[in-house]
């Protein structure tokens, strides 16, 4: 009896042990993801307004923007200090939708189907590059670098106060920097109640708030009912939004690995027959148009996102219809 | 020696030993054929490195030149009445068509995914250093807000033999036109437009940044002109 008994306690204290020292092992590494956590609740449950600057190749421009939490909605809106006059707003976002993104920057792990699971952390590693100043506010320093060439990695500031993001740069595969977005002022949380949220400018841009792509607790990704599927896919990307083919002849799929996202544009022949296969960028989004020719008809099948190149092109070519008959 | 006699001296002897790229032989081909000043010294310098040649390898060297006669011979060939260079240099001309369109500012039609930023602190701040041949080579040009036109036209050519010619200077986005391959410049401007904004305004809902991204969209100088 008392054998018995020893053996369970030596097994609980196997078990405890593991439990234990695991956690010890990736405490550096769960306090920078636990900050990246606490940063994806802030930046949708905060108001705050401020001015930012975008860089990109050395050329830098500042927007203002305001995001604004009222009755569980969020408001945001951005306006183009330089140049022409431009803003572009965003309304009625409901602050509860939590997307894919969200599910896998808060931790979740996300089902994409009875064998994968998408994590964040199988696919990124997590550091605290240290503390410094930004925005006259204290921040911790994140660098994420991803564990394949898929994907690109960032350099990330976190107030350190209110878990916002002051500063996120994007950095290629040879570790150097592609563009940049940093807050140089910035107020939190005051007096932002009496904002009132109309579109300021003439040149104003309403953005949709697609709310269809909200998740359920159950924790299982979407499901493309989706003529089109690729054959392909950078590991941990997860489908997070779905339009079915519409009037324009057009259908999209849409992935996140938590950090990363990309789009994948199918078109039918009628509208996108002339256009030629090329790549174009706009900033650190690539895209990448090509060709298809399926079922006796051709496609075009465009790859847009904040990816390598060479993983959009991966991805395009790896898209095909759903029910392929082979082609003569 | 300007700088452009250099260059063009050392696309020469590349061309001599067969190692000149595409745009390299075009250029050179341009400098021969043209009558301006700096044409003398590039025909008589491809005459006299020839020589130069002929005499290491010890062949006998004669200076005649046939250039004149053989020009003239292929000019009266029906198919070669018009300068081939001269008929790519207008259809390029045509469809070189400056940046203007609703937000984007440049869109850059480019084949390489290097897009390494060459200002000198964002490259401090990442604690990295860029190499030069990751450098733009192109001439810097500063301008007050928006992207930096380096753009890489990619040829669409009917043999799918794609190549990269590099025009770095003007904010144009250069797409030869395929044989037997119509498309409109516009076309594909408002096509590529619409599905980065569809992509954005998606990703804004879906990525860390939120709205901060559409801070890409930056310098819709022309948005009226093209509306």
């Amino acid at each position: 009896m008392l054998v018995k008994w020893l053996k369970k306690l030596k097994l609980a204290a196997l078990i405890a042990a593991v439990f234990v020292h695991g956690p010890l092992f990736a405490q550096q590494m769960d306090s920078a993801y636990d900050l990246m956590a606490r940063m994806a609740k802030a930046s949708k449950e905060l108001s705050y307004r401020g001015i930012f600057t975008y860089e990109f190749r050395g050329n830098l421009t500042s927007v203002k923007v305001v995001h604004i939490v009222r009755d569980g909605q969020t408001y945001e809106r951005i306006v183009h200090m330089d140049g022409p006059e431009h803003e572009i707003v965003r309304r009625g976002d409901d602050m509860d939708c939590m997307r894919a993104s969200d599910m896998l920057l808060r931790g979740s792990v996300l089902k994409i189907n009875d064998n994968n699971y998408s994590h964040l952390q199988d696919f990124y590693n997590f550091y605290i590059r240290g503390d410094t100043r930004i925005a006259g506010r204290a921040v911790s320093v994140v660098n994420v670098i991803p564990k394949d060439k898929y994907r690109y990695g960032y350099i990330i500031a976190i107030d350190k106060e209110t878990g916002l993001m002051l500063q996120s740069v994007l950095i290629n595969g040879k570790g150097k920097p592609m563009e940049r977005f940093q807050f140089v002022d910035i107020s939190i949380g005051a007096d932002l109640n009496n904002v009132e949220f109309t579109p300021e400018l003439s040149a104003s841009d309403d953005i949709d708030v697609d709310q269809s792509d909200c998740l359920k607790a159950d924790q299982q990704a979407k499901v493309a009912s989706s003529q089109w599927v690729p054959k392909w896919l950078p590991p941990g990307f997860v489908l997070s939004s779905f339009q079915p083919i519409g009037e324009d002849g057009q259908e999209s799929l849409m992935y996140t690995d938590g950090l990363a996202v990309f789009s994948v544009f199918i078109d039918s022949d009628e509208k996108s027959g002339s256009l030629p296969a090329v790549d174009a960028n706009l900033g650190a989004t690539v895209a990448v148009l090509t060709k298809g020719f399926f079922n006796k008809q051709r496609y075009a099948i465009s790859v847009v996102g904040e990816i390598p190149r060479s993983t959009a092109r991966e991805i395009a070519n790896a898209i095909s219809p759903l029910l392929a008959s082979p082609t003569p | 020696m300007s700088d452009h006699e250099e260059r063009l001296a050392e696309s020469l002897s590349a061309l001599m030993d067969g190692e000149s790229t595409e745009l390299e032989t075009h250029r050179i081909l341009k400098e021969v054929g043209s009558t301006s000043s700096a044409t003398d010294s590039a025909r008589s310098k491809w005459q006299r490195y020839h020589m130069a040649s002929s005499v290491m390898s010890g062949d006998p060297v004669a200076k005649i030149d046939f250039s004149a006669a053989i020009a003239a011979a292929i000019a009266a060939e029906d198919s070669h009445r018009i300068n081939p260079l001269q008929q790519f240099a207008g259809a390029a001309g045509r469809f070189a068509i400056a940046a203007s369109v609703a937000m984007v500012a440049v869109l850059g039609v480019q084949q390489f995914n290097d897009v390494a930023p060459s200002n000198s602190d964002a490259v401090q701040f990442a604690e990295v250093t860029v190499d030069a041949a990751q450098q733009n080579n192109g001439p810097a040009i500063q301008f007050p807000s928006g992207f930096q036109p380096n753009i890489q036209a990619r040829t669409v050519s009917a043999g799918g033999n794609n190549k990269v010619s590099q025009q770095p200077v003007a904010p144009l986005i250069q797409v030869r036109r395929a044989v037997n391959q119509q498309y409109s410049e516009q076309e594909l401007r408002a096509y590529l437009n619409d599905i980065i904004l569809k992509h954005s305004s998606h990703a804004a809902l879906n990525s860390n940044q939120g709205m901060l991204l559409f801070a890409r969209f930056t310098n819709s100088d022309e948005r009226s002109s093209d509306e």
